[in-house]
């Protein structure tokens, strides 16, 4: 195991300990779930839709970031859901709406807004180290099996 | 190589499963029991008493909210009555 392998691992490992943590932390706590998103800016008739995907797609992307076949799309996913929970983040921060509270699962939603964007930005940075390494690392084995050929 | 790998990623699941089960907020509490709020479509007002004030008919929808922090949380499920109201109460729903 290569430097840029356990990188990798360890990228794709705090990513996962990320989503799983915060889907299993709002099925556990389903009904304050339901009312957070209630509270947000958003209209209420999304609530049923939101509460099921978002949990469903943290699960996803860790599930995909476990397989090495499905890891580059899973960081991709998740560099995706990370961004646009960072845009959201920093709309607060701007004042776009007035307070609303945070959605995270388990001991994320103690985060204050400026600690969120933080927090939210080290995981976009993380995705996107993912990606370039993980391309790298895809397009060497690639050399390997045409030298392998030569 | 694998070893290290499968030890990693069962340590990652198993850390985030156990850490979501053990910071999971385990409220046995009747939420009943606390002042209840419904939403009138902007904002949540106080429902007064049950029974007395409002009753919770029979529908899926929410009926009642109840406080947790800044957040309100839903309680009793079924539709928001205080008059004319045809149904009966739905039992009360607790919080696990």
């Amino acid at each position: 195991m290569n430097k840029r392998q356990v990188v990798l691992e360890s990228i794709s490992a705090l990513l996962i300990m990320l989503f799983l943590y915060a889907s299993v932390s709002k099925f556990l706590d389903f009904q304050r779930f339901m009312g957070e998103m209630n509270n947000q800016p958003l209209p209420n008739s999304w609530t049923p839709f939101l509460v099921w995907t978002i949990p469903s797609l943290e699960i996803a992307i860790s599930v995909a970031l476990i397989f090495e076949r499905t890891r580059m799309a899973g960081f991709i996913a998740s560099l995706v859901l990370m961004t646009l929970f960072t845009i959201y983040a920093a709309t607060i921060l701007l004042h776009f709406f007035e307070y609303v509270p945070c959605s995270c699962g388990g001991v994320i939603r103690k985060l204050t807004w400026p600690q969120h964007l933080v927090f939210n930005l080290f995981f976009v940075g993380l995705s996107v180290t993912g990606i370039i390494l993980q391309r790298r690392s895809s397009s060497k084995s690639i050399i390997i099996t045409k030298n392998s050929f030569v | 190589m694998k070893k290290i790998k499968l030890s990693i990623m069962t340590l990652a699941i198993a850390l985030s499963i156990g850490g979501a089960f053990a910071t999971s907020p385990r409220v046995t509490q009747d939420c009943q029991g606390a002042t209840q709020y419904y939403y009138n479509g902007s904002v949540y007002v106080l429902a007064g008493k049950q029974g007395i004030d409002y009753l919770c008919t029979t529908a899926t929808t929410v009926c009642t909210y109840y406080k947790v922090g800044s957040t309100y949380v839903p309680c009793m499920n079924g539709s928001y009555c205080t008059s004319n109201c045809k149904t009966t109460t739905t039992p009360p729903k607790t919080k696990n």
